[in-house]
């Protein structure tokens, strides 16, 4: 063993949404502090060393040069895929699903990045809330016999309530508004703040907005003529004002900040409150506080109750070791998963432990998504946005839920920096996802010449989509497991996807599309012009709509108050472990009806506190 | 730049970002090996090989260049040596762009206070330019068993290779095979098209003449629109290696069919018709007198073109295509509002001086 500390109060694998806020804050508390970080150190502006940022606004950073797959006995060998600079090759590290034809297929869906900051480094930074009724979607079912495609009952078989209500989450939600730096609008909002003032003041909506912000009015006047759901400018996790809790300064011109690299892009001017520029650079000289970064953690022993070991390989390859007294695990669901299944598949010990129910790895939940899209009569500068302008409760309510015989609901909002740079406006056409990326492009060979020509005239800079994130039915068959035969660079066995929708899903999915479908339509309607509608549909449509994820990576390990019925309890311990704690999205029961990075790290900062008490 | 130092030594954490993910494994099976021939047991469990040396942004840091003014015409590029369990006596680096006479050693990469096997050496270098180096491993040379870039000399040696941003000498192709793929690109890129041609002309004209020689080297070689076989030549010796086989096997099958249907005419002067005829039967797959037995799908080479060509075309210029941004600002000038602001102000969000963001740099 080398010189460095291997003895810590805290050992947390994984720096984004759910490692960052309980480093944060403990050690700010005085506890030492490790984070195992898989990932490079990659770092804004301020921080580097030289002045450059390792993230660029360059559209080959986010989706990069052709790979070819080549793992042996996957269907889709053989195909192309394109990956950002910090996300896994997929050569080295797949991730399997099984496909609609019951075979393998390779996706690089599911992977959160991996740097120091998680997923929080790529995303869009859409920081909308769960709404009360995510929390007890259980209880609010339970008396229900109006639900469709549900002959079953699955919904009442397996619906949970969350063992924390939104009142006891609800400040959480505040803390995480103030501490990471989020912009937005509270007024509209379905869902009770105890705190009006927790957002920065959101900058100028990008033009193309216009639509979405009508359209939603009137499908709110459409649902309820009565007491018509307004929309309000979506939160982002973006700052527009100097943020005092992590030291950020904006611009002297904060709109500067509306560069349309944002969505897969890192951003290198930390204005995008990823956990590394919100909580982690400003503790980042704290004695008590160490990343280890390009180190992956591989496996957890324990003694007894006590999670004790976590091993890793360091950025050489060398496999060493840290204790801590207190281990969280938040390297993003799917791997968490299959982190604490490889543990246990050399520690005795541990399987009895993790395992002492079947549930580690079962209820893998993702989101109900999709939406609807169209050309705009009017050009705009696509160029200058965030991720998202306008967002709509009006899905999510509980009138909405009778009519409409569904479950649970969605957030709708519209999107602003899709397609707006030339090379993504290219690739993404008519692709799904990230597994498909330039295929419609492919396919359409009168993209050339004149006809790109033709094809950026008609559609650059006006196009709009309309995206709905809905709770997805917890099913116990959707799991993670280990791959019997492929292995990762590591000779560990990679994660293995199995999922599949249910037809209360599926209906969902329709019915929230056609709401973003409606909006469209009534917004382009209200303002005239000639308006191309180009459709509507949900990830259950798309080509390999069973790996779809959106990167939204939950369950696995929910949490709840029956030893018998979870994996954690409601502090997100593991039952049977004195101190092993989950804190990334693993812990959902249920998917919430919103992106999950907010109550991720809302909930680790509840169980931040948590920790405090007992150690 | 002469005389001074032009070298130095990347902080730990800068080389163990770029290394560790791509280099470092246990399993050594040839994950990263797409071509029909057989792996090579080095290169091919190397992830992204194409990244090294690496090349990036320089920003100051060596006596050689202090000018801030300056910085934007290097590049930094790093040097990694992977020892692997090999405990080295000596390591160190000859090359172009240090006068070939003197070795640089190179320095392990340090983790919890522990040199790793990792060790690096930094130079700056300027843009557009071509380099060849090789290793001095315990006194012996060797080419880098990382990048697989390499350079036959006439006297038979080998040497290791590698080029700067905006790189614009041709490297993969021979005149014959440059000029069936710019007839070919014809049909494709957006910028040959008479109204396009004219926005071109009218953009080269434009532009300052100190700032033609900065920046834009290769303007001069019109024939090229917006520097798309510039891109296509750069990424075929770098990032998509695996496709230069493509591209070599397809341009002789055309090149073949060309001479066939136009015989005796130079195939740069051949009429449009005939490249426009193959390219339509490229697109439905039937071209006849295509060599299948050679390469069974003409139709995925045009698609593999296509999507080379405009990613050339609308990439940052650091790739060597989109020349002076003239793709960008094709849709700049192109698109406007009623009043005559343009409707995608890309300069607003890019460094400069390519681009007018006070904030940002790269």
């Amino acid at each position: 063993m080398g010189t460095e500390e291997i003895l810590f109060d805290v050992v947390i694998i994984g720096s984004g949404a759910g490692g960052a806020p309980i480093a944060h804050t403990l050690a700010k508390a005085g506890k030492s502090v490790l984070i195992l970080e898989k990932g490079p150190l990659f770092l804004p502006q301020y921080d580097s060393s030289n002045g450059i940022s390792d993230f660029r606004r360059d559209e080959l950073y986010s989706d990069s040069f052709e790979k070819i797959i080549t793992i042996p006995g996957v269907e889709n060998k053989g195909a192309s895929y394109y990956s950002s600079h910090i996300e896994p090759d997929l050569n080295d590290e797949p991730h399997i699903y099984v496909g609609p034809d019951g075979k393998d297929r390779a996706t690089i869906e599911g992977y959160t990045a991996q740097a120091a900051g998680g997923g929080t480094q790529l995303y869009g930074g859409v920081s909308l809330r769960f709404s009360p009724l995510d929390f007890k979607l259980q209880s609010f079912n339970a008396d229900r016999n109006d639900l469709l495609h549900d002959p079953d009952g699955d919904v009442k078989k397996n619906a949970r309530d969350w063992p924390i209500s939104y009142d006891e989450l609800e400040p959480y939600y505040t803390k995480t508004e103030q501490l990471i730096g989020i912009n937005g609008e509270r007024k509209n909002q379905q869902k009770p703040f105890s705190n009006e003032g927790t957002y920065q003041p959101p900058l100028k909506p990008n033009e193309i907005s216009k639509y979405a912000k009508e359209g939603m009015k009137l499908l709110g006047a459409e649902l309820d003529g009565n007491d018509p759901i307004q929309p309000y400018r979506t939160p982002l996790a973006v700052i527009t004002q100097d943020h005092a809790p992590s030291g950020r300064k904006v611009p002297k011109d904060p709109e500067l900040a509306k560069t349309s690299f944002v969505n897969r892009f890192g951003d290198p001017l930390g204005l995008k409150s990823s956990t590394w520029a919100a909580l982690l650079s400003p503790i980042k000289n704290l004695s008590n506080f160490e990343i280890r970064c390009n180190c992956i953690a591989t496996r957890i022993s324990c003694q007894n109750a006590k999670a004790q070991r976590v091993y890793y390989y360091d950025p050489s390859g060398k496999e060493r070791y840290v204790e801590g007294k207190i281990i969280v695990v938040a390297c993003s669901a799917i791997e968490s998963t299959r982190l604490l299944k490889l543990s246990a598949q050399v520690d005795q010990e541990f399987d009895r432990r993790i395992n002492q129910n079947d549930l580690l790895g079962k209820y893998f939940l993702t989101h109900c998504f999709g939406g609807a899209s169209g050309i705009m009569p009017d050009r705009v500068d696509k160029s200058k946005a965030l991720d998202a302008d306008w967002a709509t409760d009006c899905c999510a309510v509980e009138n909405f839920l009778h009519d409409y015989h569904v479950w649970a609901g969605a957030a709708i909002y519209n999107n602003t920096s899709d397609q707006a740079l030339p090379i993504s406006f290219l690739r993404t056409h008519g692709a799904q996802d990230l597994d498909t990326l330039w295929q419609g492009f492919k396919f359409n060979r009168s993209l050339k010449a004149q006809g790109l020509i033709d094809f950026f005239d008609n559609q650059f800079g006006k196009g709009l989509s309309v995206s709905y994130m809905g709770n997805q039915l917890p099913q116990k068959e959707n799991r993670i497991e280990l791959h019997p035969a492929i292995k990762d660079k590591w000779n560990r066995p990679v994660a293995y996807i199995i999922k599949n929708w249910h037809p209360h899903d599926r209906y969902l999915m329709d019915l929230m599309a056609d709401q973003c479908g409606k909006i469209l339509r009534y917004g382009s309607k209200s303002f005239g012009g000639s308006f191309n509608f180009l459709g509507q549909g949900s990830i259950y449509n798309a080509e390999n709509a069973l790996a779809r994820m959106a990167n939204h990576i939950l369950g696995g390990a929910r949490f709840g108050n029956d030893r018998s019925d979870s994996v954690l309890d409601r502090n997100c311990r593991a039952w049977d472990f004195d101190n092993l704690y989950i804190t990334d999205g693993s812990f959902m029961p249920t998917s919430g009806g919103a992106n999950p990075t907010h109550t991720i790290e809302a909930n680790a900062f509840r169980v931040a506190d948590h920790l405090l008490t007992i150690i | 730049m002469q005389g001074l130092i032009n070298y130095y030594y990347r902080d730990d954490q800068y080389i163990l970002n770029h290394c560790t993910k791509y280099l470092v494994r246990s399993n050594k099976d040839s994950r990263h090996h797409y071509l029909p021939d057989a792996p090579n047991q080095t290169s091919d469990n190397i992830c992204e090989g194409w990244r090294f040396p690496i090349i990036d942004a320089y920003a100051g840091g060596c006596k050689a260049v202090e000018d801030p003014n300056n910085f934007y015409n290097y590049n930094e590029v790093t040097f990694i040596y992977d020892a692997g369990e090999m405990s080295l006596k000596s390591l160190e680096i000859l090359g172009t762009f240090n006068n070939l006479i003197n070795p640089v050693p190179l320095e392990p990469a340090y983790f919890a206070k522990e040199p790793t096997r990792f060790y690096s050496v930094t130079f700056v270098v300027p843009k557009n330019q071509m380099h060849t180096y090789r290793f001095q491993v315990d006194g012996k040379y060797q080419c880098d068993p990382i990048n697989s870039h390499i350079v036959k000399f006439d006297n038979g040696e080998i040497w290791s290779a590698l080029f700067t941003d905006l790189y614009s000498q041709p490297m993969a192709f021979e005149n014959w095979e440059l000029v069936i793929l710019y007839r070919l690109l014809e049909q494709i890129v957006p910028f040959r098209t008479e109204s396009a041609e004219t926005f071109l002309n009218q953009f080269y004209n434009y532009l300052d003449r100190s700032d033609k020689e900065m920046k834009y080297p290769h303007v001069y070689r019109l024939d090229d629109s917006v520097g798309e076989i510039n891109f296509i030549d750069n990424l075929l010796m770098r990032q998509e290696r695996h496709r230069l086989r493509d591209y070599k096997i397809c341009l002789e099958i055309i090149d073949s069919i060309i001479k066939k249907r136009a015989p005796l005419q130079d195939p740069a002067k051949v009429s449009k018709e005939i490249f426009i005829d193959l390219y339509d039967q490229m697109s439905a797959n039937q071209v006849p007198d295509w060599d299948y037995n050679r390469y069974s799908n003409p139709q995925f080479f045009l698609d593999l073109l296509r999507r080379h060509a405009v990613t050339a075309g609308f990439s940052h210029p650091k790739y060597g295509g989109n020349t002076g941004a003239a793709g960008w600002v094709y849709l700049q000038s192109r698109y406007k509002d009623a009043e005559g602001n343009t409707l995608f102000d890309w300069t607003q969000a890019l460094e400069q001086p390519l681009g007018s963001n006070p904030n940002y740099h790269a």
